[in-house]
């Protein structure tokens, strides 16, 4: 592993340096260009336009060498430290949840751009999983006097999961920090007996007793912490027999970064990340067998 | 003269007002709490729903046990005194009851399974045994649900200015369903 980590940040270098150098030729042709203007008042001079684009394309291929190095490094490199680390698991590092399944959230609401990547499946303690990063945006129309401006805006940016959920039970149900349930099902606000938990979550169910079924005292303190050490917007979403959870965090994961050395610290963060499957497993007892289907 | 009954009236309609909406608030009030009462009334049938599958599991498995241990499943079936489930006219109390009694069968079928191993190989009993702690869940949640409306109502019975309505239609403070699950290393049976 260290010499994998060794050989991309060597290669990582390249990259850097035409980034660091296109900013800097960049930044040169501003300030010429601000110079000219100032002492000789001429802003048609090309020259200053010249420096700047070519500090931009020098920058684009250092970008784009890192984007390519970015894919590799997932292929080659996270690839093997996942399967090390959750024998049996499924990384497709340009593949991700479908839009469909993360519609089935019924919290999450339809993007007009979608774009998944990242995708872990497989199965943990007889209990099958898949996680990808997702990012929803939303699309903007501006109307100015020199025409529509067309923008999207993200609206969510972080991670989605999908388990199989062990406790059958009639109804939906969502536990969230924010918003609320975006489908045409019966939701009604729950209002369970921690206090605690009510104000930091809003829950909704088609059926009340369902709600306080799946919700029992030691889910809710699991849901408590799985919160605190997940920073970021949480949702959950039992429905059917799935359980979907999503963090809105911002976060684009599995990423490594320009001006970043790649180092065990930085692995170890990857494999935070992906551990968050198993925690959740244990902390919400999805491996607990005691109320499995009988078609199980 | 004008003046006076112009201010008379000003005043009448303003008492009218205050007593109109004296009279709309108790309305609302003592909707609140009939409401209140019917999602009690509601959540304790799903208290007599949750305890009925336990006793039909639970003579389920007694059945299933006869095979194995036929003195101590007659002795446990003793046990519970209502042999056809719920009666229509039973009280919180009595339900309570009933569930410590089911409470000390599905101890006292625990004994049997340590007494006659057995048992566990049987897929039918394992089977109902999955089905059983899912009907203690159930019973758990209905009483979790039935005590968080109890709560509900009785915070409004208690505070002022609702305590005046709950008075005047007589609604009284409703129990709470206390039936802890007795821990099952707590029963002794001896057969």
């Amino acid at each position: 592993m260290q010499e994998k980590m060794d050989l991309f940040n060597n290669l990582k270098k390249k990259s850097e340096l035409f980034v660091a150098l296109g900013g800097l030729v960049f930044a040169i042709g501003i300030v010429l260009f601000l110079a000219l203007q100032s002492t000789t008042g001429d802003s048609n001079n090309v020259i200053p336009f010249l420096v700047m684009g070519a500090g931009a394309i020098v920058g684009a291929v250092g970008g784009g060498t890192f984007a390519k190095l970015k894919s590799r490094f997932k292929t080659e490199v996270l690839t093997a430290f996942f399967e090390e680390n959750l024998p049996g698991i499924q990384y497709h590092p340009f593949s991700g949840l479908m839009e469909l399944d993360v519609y089935q959230t019924e919290f999450l609401k339809r993007a007009d751009r979608f774009h998944s990547e990242d995708l872990l499946q497989g199965q943990l303690e007889e209990v099958d999983f898949a996680s990808s990063d997702v990012r929803l945006e939303e699309r903007h129309v501006q109307h100015t006097k020199n025409g529509t401006r067309v923008y999207y805006v993200p609206y969510f940016v972080g991670r989605v999961f999908m388990f199989t959920f062990n406790k059958p039970f009639e109804g939906h149900l969502q536990v969230l920090e924010s918003g609320s349930p975006l489908s045409g099902r019966n939701f009604k606000k729950v209002e369970l007996e921690s206090i605690d938990f009510n104000k930091k979550f809003r829950t909704f169910s088609t059926n009340e007793l369902s709600a306080f079924y799946v919700l029992t005292p030691d889910i809710m303190e699991a849901i408590n912490e799985l919160e605190k050490r997940n920073p970021g917007r949480i949702g959950l979403s039992f429905t059917g027999k799935n359980l979907y959870i999503a963090i809105n965090n911002n976060r684009d994961t599995f990423e490594i970064q320009l001006f970043r050395r790649i180092d065990k610290q930085m692995m170890d963060g990857f494999k935070r990340d992906l551990m968050v499957i198993k925690d959740f497993i244990h902390t919400l007892k999805l491996n607990t067998k005691v109320f499995q289907t009988p078609d199980k | 003269m004008i003046t006076l009954m112009t201010n008379l009236g000003i005043t009448l309609l303003v008492i009218a007002g205050v007593l109109l909406l004296i009279v709309f608030w108790y309305i609302g009030t003592m909707n609140q709490l009939r409401q209140l009462e019917l999602k009690v009334n509601e959540a304790e049938s799903g208290i007599d729903v949750a305890l009925t599958k336990r006793f039909d599991m639970l003579t389920k498995m007694l059945e299933t046990t006869k095979g194995y241990a036929k003195h101590e499943s007659e002795t446990l079936e003793k046990v519970v005194k209502w042999r056809s489930g719920i009666p229509q006219n039973a009280t919180l109390k009595d339900k309570e009851e009933f569930l410590g009694q089911m409470n000390q069968v599905a101890s006292g079928i625990d004994v049997v399974v340590e007494k006659y191993p057995d048992l566990k190989a049987n897929t039918v009993f394992l089977e109902l045994q999955a089905a059983v702690a899912n009907t203690e869940e159930h019973l758990q949640a209905a009483r979790r649900l039935y005590n968080a409306n109890v709560t509900r109502i009785n915070h409004v019975i208690v505070t002022f200015p609702q305590s005046i309505v709950a008075n005047a239609i007589h609604m009284e403070k409703k129990p709470y369903f206390e039936a802890e699950e007795k821990k099952r290393q707590d029963v002794e049976f001896k057969f």
